[in-house]
């Protein structure tokens, strides 16, 4: 009889543990909390009480491993959003214009997300769930893992055996010093520091623009030598919005009251704090600080049979790139794919690890390429030293080369195809090697379409355009 | 064969030389003076060795010496082109120019 054991009951190991029952006679799954009844923040999951979007490849991963789950979302009450049809996005470079591109997200609390996984992976009872337990380390040698030890709702440890331990245990995981215990091989790791901190509250939203308002994301502007900041606005689930304001050193968001209303009203346009002070505050503001990028080799180390990680375990990148779930869903997709390929036995363990980082790989350069570039704006790029590709320290970009950026740049806030580049690679759709060369010809050597005004840019959301100039004429009298 | 600029190439003469940015692969370089005549010439002549010629009358005279560290200088240049993709060899009776500049 073969026995996995997934540790970790979030939605990688959710995800990976219903891949694993097609393939397993048992699957345990390893859960150190206990599960919430409803759709409600989990103890173990301080971030839960953030943000969370699920962008389009993440979503199609999803609905992949488990059919029809999206719709399950959005009949619970989620949102989708087109990326940049269905959002008010107010760049470093201007306001995109509302073109319809294939990409989209999906917005909801993490609890409901959560809550709709669990019930349609778990709810066969194919999977085994080991809640309130705890994970202490692995069995076995450097060559081979046999299983895990761990402590059911604070019983002496116990040693389970399993042909496959999946780590899911998130960025608190313990892997490098488990494996170390049983004599394996050290893992590399890599983090890379944003300085980025936020603070998210949930909202009540007045009813006339709960189901209408799109996505909206004030990101900060180019300023250098300054805090970079800025802010999110998502519909979730009960006519609620949560809002997430973001700042760098320096200019982090408080979480006091005033403090964070003024944060909002502080930032390059004023429609988020408008709107927040439009809505009615459920709970409290909350900080989040955990924003490190940290990714661990653990696919360049020789890493015993029977054993893989998953999720933010092994590649933790900046939540504000909200790709965390995504990721989790697309790792969870190759699994299936790898075990189809292999079976559950010694052939899969060769390539496994190196598999599973492979879907991550995307998201892990994307946001250390934007995090690294938004650190050198903030410190006027003396802290980033950047470097060409051959490691020769970068010149001065010229006004050939700053005309070309700021055209590009500032394309893709109009050209249907460029977006649905850029946000195709957002959203983890399309992997960006490919370049609309006919197009960037176009934009580059046309003449730049007009940047569109603040006005021009909400009045692309009727809803939103006219709440606000009701709002402005009952201000002014 | 002749010698074209490749139409992945927007490109623009600025003060400082010719500038080039590259829109498949997003890459920028700046050319010195020697290397801003050069791309001139391959962009008006599309030949090895009317651009060789010119260059040889107007820096080498009658230097022979000179001439011919002239012809290997171009050759080296126009083959780094050609390895990053600015620069394209196109059979001889196809159109051998295509210019893109910033409007």
């Amino acid at each position: 009889m073969t026995r996995a054991v997934v540790l970790g009951g979030g939605l990688a190991g959710v995800l990976a543990a219903t891949v694993l029952a097609g393939h397993a006679d048992e699957v345990v799954l390893v859960e150190g909390d206990r599960y919430p009844s409803g759709p409600r923040p989990r103890r173990g999951l301080p971030q839960s009480h953030h943000s969370h979007v699920l962008v389009a490849g993440g979503a199609r991963a999803l609905d992949a491993l488990l059919p029809g789950t999206v719709d399950a979302l959005l009949a619970d009450g989620a949102h989708l959003r087109d990326l940049p049809g269905d959002a008010l996005i107010y760049s470093a470079d201007g306001w995109f214009r509302r073109l319809h591109t294939g990409a989209h997200l999906i917005s909801c609390t993490r609890g409901l997300l959560d809550q709709v996984v669990r019930r349609r992976a778990l709810g066969g009872g194919d999977v085994e769930v080991w809640e309130d337990t705890r994970a202490l380390g692995l069995t076995g040698d450097e060559v081979r893992v046999t299983g895990v030890s761990v402590s059911r709702q604070g019983s002496p440890p116990e040693t389970v055996r399993a042909d496959l331990v999946i780590d899911a245990t998130g960025r608190r995981s313990q892997s490098p010093r488990w494996l170390a215990e049983i004599g394996a091989a050290d893992i590399e790791e890599v983090s890379v520091a944003t300085g980025l901190a936020y603070a998210t509250r949930l909202y009540r939203a007045p009813v006339d623009l709960a189901a209408t308002i799109p996505a909206i994301m004030l990101h900060p502007g180019t300023e250098k030598g300054r805090p970079a900041r800025g802010a999110t606005l998502f519909p979730v689930e009960d006519g609620r919005w949560i809002v997430t304001l973001t700042g760098t050193r320096g200019g982090e968001p408080p979480t006091d009251e005033q403090g964070y209303a003024a944060f909002a009203r502080s930032l390059r346009h004023p429609i988020v704090a408008d709107l927040m002070a439009e809505a009615t505050p459920l709970g409290v503001v909350r900080p989040y600080r955990d924003t490190v990028n940290r990714r661990r080799f653990f696919e360049r180390a020789r890493l015993p049979a029977g054993f893989a990680v998953v999720g933010d375990a092994a590649v933790a990148v900046n939540p504000i790139h909200s790709h965390g779930m995504s990721v989790a869903a697309l790792g969870a997709l190759r699994l299936r794919e790898e075990l189809a390929r292999h079976g559950m036995g010694p052939s899969l363990f060769a390539g496994l690890q190196s598999a599973l980082a492979e879907e991550a790989e995307r998201s892990w350069r994307m946001a250390v390429e934007q995090d690294t570039q938004r650190a050198g704006q903030q410190a006027g790029d003396r802290v980033v030293e950047r470097a060409g590709r051959d490691g020769a320290p970068r010149r001065e970009p010229n006004a050939f080369e700053r005309e070309i950026r700021t055209r590009l740049a500032q394309a893709k806030l109009s050209s249907p195809r460029l977006a649905a580049e850029f946000f195709g690679v957002q959203t983890l759709i399309s992997a960006g090697t490919v370049k609309d060369r006919s197009e960037i010809a176009r934009v580059l050597t046309g003449r730049p379409e007009p940047l569109l005004t603040d006005e021009e840019a909400i009045g692309q959301y009727p809803a939103l355009a006219a709440w606000r100039r009701t709002r402005l004429a009952a201000a002014t009298g | 064969m002749s010698l074209r600029i490749s139409e992945a190439v927007i490109w623009q003469e600025t003060g400082e030389g010719v500038s080039l940015y590259h829109t498949e692969t997003g890459d920028f370089h700046s050319l010195n003076d020697t290397g801003s005549r050069i791309w001139k010439l391959v962009a008006s002549d599309g030949e090895r060795e009317p651009v060789m010629f010119k260059l040889s009358r107007e820096f080498a005279g009658s230097n022979s010496a000179m001439s011919r560290r002239i012809v290997a200088d171009v050759e080296e240049f126009i083959g780094t082109m050609i390895e990053q993709g600015f620069i394209e060899e196109v059979p001889a009776e196809q159109p051998a120019v295509k210019e893109e500049s910033l409007s």
